[in-house]
């Protein structure tokens, strides 16, 4: 295969291959079974301690007294501790469960080292740990995302490349030699990620670039970490769940390679658009805000894919737990792509810097539209890891509920409190003490919120618990009772 | 697409393309300035972090007062100058001793870049760091009472002890002290002023004036 055929297979993408028999998806799910127990364990229980952190610092905003008297856990350390456990501990392993299962699924041979995958896992997780605890005792440094003391950087870096050569040496020993749509974005995310993290990690921890510009590639890093890794790995799931959950091909699939790319190509640019008006050069924002706009061709182009597949097999949203999520997770995404493309104008910034809005946008993000996908990977992959039923679906349906449920309070209660706040605090003169006043009912939503999503964490942990805990049944014990759709993803639609 | 070097090259070249754009060019133009001499405006600009002032940064890095305060003044949008938090655009240069840059994304409270200027009392900081109820009903900011330390007084009241209204006295016979740390980041509030104009900086209106009025001078 030349370089040229590649283009072109990239324009129009091959969907050739063969359909094999059911036993080879049990030996392949049985030799990752460890490290990917490991994962979804660890995103399950940085997702619970996340929600208390987020709980905390949401009541402090409205009762500033709550906890004052620790200094471990004043507003300016339980907020970073929040989002720090929230992206790093939860959604990586999360996201990183995803890509290590729909990497061994498609490639269709196992081929990570158990051992050297499992390693960087628990280094990874460890290297989390430390930096939560280096910013307890203080040691934070003063960029959104990247507080994490910095000797965490290389510890975090070195487990991230381990995680991710695992995966590449899975999709290098794989038997299908056609490749599909998440196989590409579960690419482009670990490839991205390892880049990003080395530049922001050496130019604003290791020799920071001089003042200003540190907050420029603050901006750079926050927008690429979702675009380029979290929502490429959701993208990744959706694609190969809809085929499995639906029974039937994703809609407009030869378009996936124009929406690839184009996505890679915004999204790498987009995040600078929230510099405006701010110390650095003015047409670096507006580039931002350039390809903030580029990015609807790739949202309109999934979006459609998405939710067109999801609409022709509605009822089946009702009975499996799995498209549930994901349909959730698409319509959010949508949503999402709304307040981040128009939220990007210099117009939407003149009332929405520095307010709210932009964690509310980016709590939609990470719980709404990233959070829901993964979350319904993760009961998707469960009973097939184990080859046992979810013993009580009825928790699966509560969780689901609760979280859609807080994304909705955090959500209204951040992006309309939000703008509230924005327009009182950069349209008028009202003083501070006024402005927090204000906001008083938008702190309280986004702590029910909050309490919502702790909620649904636990119940999280507690389908893992009974499901790894439950005994096997007859039937379970002896058949393949998890009955699947057959290998879409590798014949013509 | 049915190789991972050509997804892997793909990546790359968007990535480098994106960095060098929007990362490496705005660090050739505006990552590389030095500081100024301008004896008419007291010597160096911008205006270097003295002792205790240095050390209260690095309090104020810690507890992370940067989730809720910027330290940036804008022209072109809201309503900065208006609320006196400062009288021109921050700019770069600004920033150029900052190591660890404190520009801040949130504003749940207000900016800081010029609250030396707006309370250049030590002791108002002080009070407003152990309970910010007593200066500023009704904020939400907690109270850093963990900075201070609360002694039993032996012999004569110390000249240090804090001067608190009733409803936040101590105990009798106690005082309360601010500690080394409190004292850094109310010695760090106080240095936080731009009192001086830079060339690039959109200026104020009075220096502004004075200009035009030094200029008439001259072209009489």
């Amino acid at each position: 295969m030349s370089f040229i055929d590649n283009i072109f297979s990239s324009l129009r993408p091959e969907l050739s291959g063969d359909a094999e028999n059911r036993e080879r998806e049990r030996s392949l799910d049985s030799a990752i079974r460890f490290p990917l127990l490991s994962l979804i364990k660890s995103s399950l229980v940085w997702l619970v301690i996340a929600t208390i952190f987020g709980l905390i610092a949401s009541i402090k905003l409205h009762s500033p007294g709550f906890f004052a008297d620790r200094p471990i856990l004043t507003y300016g350390k339980v907020e970073p501790l929040f989002w720090n456990s929230l992206v790093y501990g939860w959604l990586f392993n999360a996201g990183l469960a995803c890509a290590v299962f729909l990497m061994t699924r498609l490639g269709g041979r196992p081929g990570a080292p158990t051992i050297f995958l499992t390693i960087s896992i628990v280094l990874w997780n460890a290297g989390v740990m430390l930096g939560l605890i280096g910013i307890m005792a203080g040691e934070q440094l003063p960029y959104a995302w990247l507080e994490f003391p910095a000797f965490v950087g290389p510890v975090l870096f070195i487990a991230f490349v381990g995680i991710a050569l695992s995966c590449l040496m899975i999709y290098h020993a794989r038997a299908y030699r056609s490749s599909y749509a998440s196989q590409w974005w579960v690419l482009a995310a670990l490839f991205s990620f390892a880049w990003i993290y080395t530049a922001s990690q050496v130019m604003v921890v290791r020799l920071p670039a001089q003042g200003a510009i540190q907050t420029l590639i603050n901006s750079w890093y926050i927008e690429n970490v979702f675009g380029l890794f979290l929502a490429p790995l959701a993208f990744a799931t959706i694609l190969y769940l809809i085929p499995k959950t639906l029974g039937s091909h994703v809609i407009g699939y030869k378009y996936s390679a124009c929406a690839f790319w184009s996505w890679i190509f915004f999204a790498s640019f987009s995040g600078v658009s929230d510099m405006s008006f701010g110390p650095i050069p003015v047409w670096v924002s507006s580039l931002g805000v350039v390809a903030s706009f580029g990015l609807l061709l790739p949202t309109t182009t999934l979006s459609i894919q998405f939710l067109s597949s999801l609409f022709r097999k509605f009822s089946v949203i009702w009975s499996s737990a799995t498209a549930r999520f994901l349909f959730a997770g698409s319509v959010i995404f949508l949503i999402l792509m709304y307040y981040k493309i128009f939220g990007s104008l210099r117009g939407s910034l003149a009332t929405t810097q520095f307010s709210q809005f932009d964690s509310g946008v980016d709590l939609l993000a990470l719980f709404g539209f990233a959070g829901m996908i993964f979350t319904g990977a993760i009961h998707f992959i469960l009973p097939r890891l184990l080859n046992k039923k979810l013993p009580f679906t009825t928790i699966v349906d509560l969780q689901f509920w609760l979280q859609l449920l807080g994304v909705m309070l955090v959500s209204i209660g951040l992006i309309s409190g939000g703008v509230l706040h924005g327009e009182l605090i950069n349209e008028s003169t009202a003083n501070s003490i006024a402005v927090v006043g204000a906001l008083k009912s938008g702190f309280f939503m986004t702590t029910l919120g909050m309490f919502f999503f702790f909620l649904s964490s636990v119940c999280g942990v507690f389908t893992y618990l009974t499901i790894l805990l439950s005994n096997r049944v007859e039937a379970e014990r002896n058949t393949n009772l998890l009955h699947e759709a057959p290998e879409l993803e590798y014949t013509a639609p | 697409m049915n190789r991972g070097p050509f997804i892997f090259l793909g990546v790359l070249i968007i990535l480098v393309f994106s960095w060098t754009t929007v990362v490496f060019k705005p660090n050739q133009t505006v990552g590389k300035l030095v500081a100024i001499l301008d004896d008419d405006q007291g010597g160096r600009l911008p205006r270097e972090l003295q002792g205790a002032a240095q050390h209260g940064k690095e309090v104020y890095q810690e507890l992370g007062c940067i989730a809720c305060h910027t330290q940036q003044v804008r022209v072109a949008a809201g309503m900065d100058i208006e609320r006196g938090w400062g009288s021109r655009q921050s700019v770069a240069r600004d920033y150029i001793d900052q190591d660890r840059v404190l520009l801040g994304r949130k504003r749940l409270g207000p900016d800081l870049a010029n609250v030396g200027e707006r309370r250049p009392d030590a002791a108002w900081h002080l009070l407003h760091l152990y309970n910010p109820q007593i200066n500023s009903q009704g904020s939400n900011m907690p109270a850093y009472s963990f900075l201070f330390e609360t002694r039993k007084i032996v012999g004569r009241p110390s000249s240090r002890a804090m001067d608190l209204p009733e409803a936040f006295a101590p105990p009798e016979g106690f005082e309360i002290l601010p500690t080394r740390k409190a004292e850094s980041l109310a010695a760090y509030m106080l240095s936080l002023k731009v009192d001086y104009d830079l060339n690039e900086a959109p200026k104020s209106l009075e220096t502004m004036a004075d200009e035009l009025a030094i200029a008439l001078e001259n072209a009489e």
